[in-house]
């Protein structure tokens, strides 16, 4: 249908007059009181829970110069405490357990390697039966405790005269 | 507000399909009217920038069913076969010709309120707004060829809705994109 054929057109055109005829839908009377409603609930908040355009003047222009000014205090600041970590890790008090913790973390790092290279090592189907084993035994061990909870610890209350 | 809230409803209910939700986004239209009253106040465009913003807040809030919509625009092919146009020009031509101001007005309400979104908006835009298809398919985020296929299937399935056996007939209601016309057969 992708050409436009007489019949598309005729459509088109009679759809189009028969839209155009229509007339406005009226408003529900409803809708003037809700909007005067909510123009009312916004007009009784404190001015500094509105948007910040209508905030007072006197209070608007002091808050954005202090927002333009915290702006690059912040930069410089940042630039400072940055200067003072790296001068401080190369104070040797802090320098020691700084080393220490990257030595942990290359342990830590050698020890994953080493792992991940016994795991390839071992064949995929000793791998896969030993997770459904250890899968089954979690689910052994499940039933078993949830049989030895209700037979020692039955709830009270609960039987058969009390649900009938 | 008085001036321009029917237009401001109309817009969005011709859109939506729902007055409830008509309602809530023509409270917001007027509610960002107040905000903008200062420039609002004295300018000539002040209907124009309404109903500006009534058809975007619609289209915003028609956006959370995008998904969905644009889904069925793709599934379904465009199968409207001439006979079925021809029969929806005669429904538009004859039927409504012959209803009363008041009922012929209600029948056509309805007719848009019951089609399907994704044939109810770009019909909408196109018919009302007057919209080209390029901006519709840019504004709706599907391709041209689907909105043309859409707004020919709203028009063969407003007929269908038209016809005599179409409103109040049991299965008129949402009818299915793939057989809009089969009421007017």
């Amino acid at each position: 249908m992708s050409s436009r054929d007489p019949s598309d057109e005729k459509l088109e055109r009679l759809v189009s007059q028969v839209l155009r005829d229509q007339p406005l839908r009226p408003a529900p009377a409803s809708l003037e009181a809700r909007v005067l409603g909510e123009l009312a609930a916004r007009a009784r908040l404190p001015w500094w829970r509105r948007a910040i355009a209508s905030w007072p003047a006197a209070v608007r222009i002091p808050v954005i110069a202090v927002c333009a000014v915290c702006v690059p205090l912040v930069w410089i600041l940042s630039l400072w405490l940055a200067g003072r970590l790296v001068s401080l890790a190369t104070h040797p008090s802090v320098a020691k357990p700084i080393a220490t913790v990257w030595d942990t973390g290359r342990t830590i790092a050698a020890l994953g390697t080493i792992t991940a290279h016994i795991i390839q090592s071992i064949p995929r189907e000793w791998l896969f039966g030993g997770f459904i084993a250890t899968a089954a035994l979690y689910g052994v061990l499940f039933a078993l405790a949830a049989a030895g909870y209700s037979l020692l610890c039955p709830r009270p209350g609960y039987s058969k005269a009390h649900l009938t | 507000m008085r001036a321009y809230q029917d237009m401001v409803f109309s817009t969005a209910v011709r859109l939506t399909g729902n007055p409830a939700q008509a309602e809530d986004i023509s409270q917001e239209v007027f509610l960002r009217a107040y905000e903008s009253f200062d420039n609002l106040r004295a300018s000539p465009k002040v209907g124009g920038w309404l109903k500006t913003v009534a058809t975007n807040l619609t289209l915003n809030h028609l956006t959370r069913h995008r998904k969905r919509w644009r889904l069925f625009s793709e599934v379904f092919s465009d199968d409207s076969r001439e006979e079925e146009i021809e029969s929806a020009a005669g429904v538009f031509d004859n039927v409504l010709g012959e209803l009363e101001t008041d009922e012929r007005r209600a029948r056509v309400e309805q007719a848009l309120e019951r089609l399907p979104d994704h044939q109810r908006v770009p019909l909408v835009l196109y018919h009302y707004e007057e919209m080209p298809y390029q901006d519709i398919a840019d504004r709706l985020g599907i391709s041209l060829a689907k909105v043309k296929t859409d707004i020919l299937r709203g028009r063969v399935a407003m007929a269908g809705l038209l016809a005599p056996s179409g409103l109040g007939a049991p299965n008129a209601r949402r009818r299915s994109p793939s057989t809009p016309s089969g009421a007017q057969t």
